[in-house]
């Protein structure tokens, strides 16, 4: 029974990296509707920038700063570089889907030319093992929450309550209508990309400081979970990410502490599928039929 | 027009992808050396999780390939390595079999596969009648029936055994398996429990995990509720680093005495591992199980020279691959396929494939040879040869497998092992029947 307790206290930092991850994913794709394949290599490439910086003694905050910001500028430089030209000329959504594939591909092999295959941990210490009843954290993991729970609450503010994130809310469900209405969609659409390339990197350092060993293609397996997530809780929709993360990352954990451990990713992919099934639509139903990708 | 633009645009897309993908899917060759040289070719992963395996293999044939290069080759031909990324995937390694054996003309033999993609690719090997020194441990193969397969590392199953007579002998009764959820590493299970229980022991949690999660903290209170006294485990480098530092997390900062596979003692497992734990818990707590390949004898001196002067790996991996007894039976292997070569009088595959036991089994009136150059001198002497090399000698049976003692060994520092013991084939024998 304690196990069952514990597991639900390591399920809330795994969702606390997930839902990072998933939001910065989500926010992307509800305005732009370019679904990037490559947001789990840019964590990767943000969890090594993370590195360099602990290397040089700046500690963990300055990682996540450094992530972020390099996460940030590299998601900006992406979609003016290579995903709006595509778009301009009028590659449509699944062709963005094979394109962001190749980049994803680029991105990982040239991390792999760059840093071999090798292992990296961040030089940071994971802390004291701190225990709150059935929960046991260490100061990283705390700090993860709570970093976690200041994005949650800044992406609220930031959605409900700027003219920015009402922008953005008008660009994700029509952009069309949000141009005529005289909001510089271009200018929404660059900002969407830097909030949620800065939610990216700072993902990246976070898994990274948690599971301690990194390599270049930990965040390419981490996109699975985050595509899952956001999916879940309805992709394009932030606060439905956070919830999707929250399920996610207590259920991998809990179905490990009750049925197998072998079963983590099943669970996983279980939940999505009966998601999917709830709402038959589902995700590139619902996408091809009623959207299609914006870029300005 | 338009569409021409957007149609040519992501055609670039994907072929920089694929192009740089296929850094890793066709591997690099060495020597630089191609038209009518000899290839020994690396079927392993060269990414994925276990992208380790591969620039290992490469740089061990590659000092094989210069060695026998300088001895003058083989009936006239120069040798040269090529590595052939199977991205640890069974149905990716299927087209890259297939795209291996159709581009390479002059593909003389194969190490390699990996248990990875050893089931689906051996049978594509064997029909196209190319012998191949797998570094597969699954225990499928331990009767095979393909002509052109060999294997000169012992079986997983037969691993399992060894740990178990290890940890018996430390006085372990309580013992834990940790194992990755991969093939490989499941087929060390049953053996393990098998022998463990057979010996007094019980096995108080068997845990089957997810590979590269990010946290296995659940798996690792439920594993410590257990109490064990031993950890038996494999699992990636990446998915070892985690769970292990979490169990120092989560067990005071101290960790269980863990008695490992040969994947253990690997370069890339042990750099994953001493980055998230640090070096002195894995000095204290860990060993390691692998073939018996002690680093000293005849054979060892040139394998160790040839493998230093590769240029192809950092000075660090190099220090973990000379100490490696995978890396000493990737360089042997080379070295009976040249040999085999020589006596056959033939480079063609299906002709020596039937020369490698008249090159590597004892028999009376053989020279014991232990490099390709005193092996060849001998047999232009017309004399019988049996080459013992780095990794020992290698007796194959009429599976074409090929089993010894294991060594127990644990970490020091970056390529240094300790020697903490020997389980020979007589007490494994006497467990399992083998």
């Amino acid at each position: 029974m304690s196990v069952f307790w514990s597991s639900l206290g390591f399920g809330v930092v795994t969702a606390s990296i997930l839902a990072i991850a998933a939001v910065g994913f989500t926010l992307q794709f509800g305005a732009t509707n370019i679904f990037n394949l490559a947001y789990g290599d840019t964590m990767t490439a943000a969890a090594f920038v993370g590195y360099l910086v602990t290397r040089a003694h700046l500690g963990l905050w300055a990682a996540m700063l450094a992530g972020g910001a390099f996460g940030g500028i590299f998601s900006v430089v992406l979609n003016r570089a290579v995903y709006a030209p595509f778009i301009r000329r009028g590659t449509r959504l699944f062709g963005m889907i094979i394109v962001s594939i190749a980049v994803s591909l680029i991105l990982s092999n040239g991390l792999q030319a760059i840093w071999g295959a090798n292992f990296y941990s961040l030089a940071i210490t994971p802390g004291r093992s701190l225990r709150f009843g059935p929960f046991i954290m260490t100061t990283v993991q705390l700090v993860i929450i709570a970093i976690a729970i200041a994005i949650m609450l800044a992406v609220h503010l930031l959605l409900r309550h700027t003219r920015l994130g009402r922008a953005m809310r008008a660009t994700a469900n029509n952009a069309t209508l949000a141009r005529n209405c005289g909001i510089r969609t271009d200018l929404v659409i660059d900002m969407v990309w830097l909030l949620s390339g800065i939610l990216c990197g700072i993902g990246g350092v976070a898994l990274v400081a948690n599971i301690t060993s990194f390599d270049f293609g930990t965040g390419g397996q981490f996109i699975v979970l985050i595509l899952t997530a956001a999916v879940l809780g309805g992709v394009g929709q932030p606060y439905g990410a956070m919830i999707g993360a929250l399920v996610i990352g207590l259920a991998t954990e809990v179905s490990a502490a009750i049925f197998s451990p072998e079963y983590k990713e099943l669970t996983a992919f279980a939940i999505l599928v009966v998601i999917l099934l709830i709402r038959p639509l589902g995700i590139l139903s619902e996408v091809a039929q009623q959207k299609e990708v914006v870029v300005a | 027009m338009k569409r021409t633009s957007v149609l040519a645009k992501m055609s670039i897309a994907c072929a920089l992808g694929l192009a740089v993908a296929a850094c890793g899917s066709s591997g690099p060759s060495s020597n630089g050396q191609g038209g009518g040289s000899l290839v020994f070719a690396e079927f392993n992963p060269f990414s994925g999780p276990d992208a380790a395996f591969g620039p290992e293999m490469l740089v061990a044939c590659d000092a094989a390939s210069n060695a026998i290069n300088a001895a003058g080759g083989v009936l006239g031909h120069k040798t040269t390595c090529k590595g052939f990324d199977t991205h640890g995937d069974p149905a990716d390694a299927v087209a890259a079999a297939n795209q291996m054996i159709a581009t390479t003309s002059n593909l003389a033999g194969v190490i390699g596969p990996s248990s990875d993609e050893a089931l689906a690719t051996v049978p594509i090997l064997d029909r196209a009648h190319i012998p191949m020194f797998a570094d597969t441990g699954q225990a499928a193969f331990d009767h095979a029936t393909q002509k052109f397969f060999w294997r000169i590392s012992p079986a997983d199953d037969v691993k399992g055994f060894a740990m178990a007579i290890w940890a018996h002998s430390l006085g372990y009764t309580r013992g834990a398996a940790v194992y990755g959820n991969d093939v490989g590493s499941q087929s060390n299970v049953p053996t393990l429990v098998h022998a463990f229980t057979a010996l007094g022991g019980t096995m108080v949690s068997n845990q089957s995990i997810a590979l590269d999660q990010p946290s296995y903290r659940t798996e690792v209170a439920s594993m410590l509720a257990a109490h064990p006294q031993v950890i038996f485990t494999e699992e990636d480098p990446a998915t070892a680093a985690t769970y292990l530092s979490e169990v120092a997390q989560l067990n005071g900062g101290k960790l269980i005495p863990v008695v490992g596979t040969e994947t253990t003692l690997e370069a890339n497992w042990v750099q994953a591992v001493v980055r998230a734990v640090g070096g002195s818990l894995l000095k204290k707590y860990q060993v390691g199980v692998q073939p018996y390949a002690p680093p000293s004898g005849p054979a060892y001196g040139p394998f160790r020279s040839a493998l230093y002067a590769s240029k192809a790996a950092s000075q660090s991996n190099l220090a973990v691959y000379s100490t490696d007894p995978y890396a000493m039976g990737y360089w042997d292997s080379v070295n009976l396929m040249a040999l085999a070569m020589i006596a056959a009088k033939s480079t063609d595959p299906a002709k020596y494939n039937s020369f490698i036991t008249a090159v590597s089994n004892p028999g009376p009136g053989k020279v014991v040879v232990s490099t390709f150059a005193a092996g060849a001198h001998a047999l232009a002497a017309g004399k019988q040869i049996q080459y013992v090399g780095a990794s020992g000698p290698a007796v194959f049976n009429k599976w074409h497998n090929s089993t010894g003692a294991f060594e127990v060994a644990g970490y020091v520092s970056a390529g240094n092992i300790h020697l903490d013991g020997v389980v020979t084939a007589a007490q494994i024998a006497a467990i399992s029947g083998k």
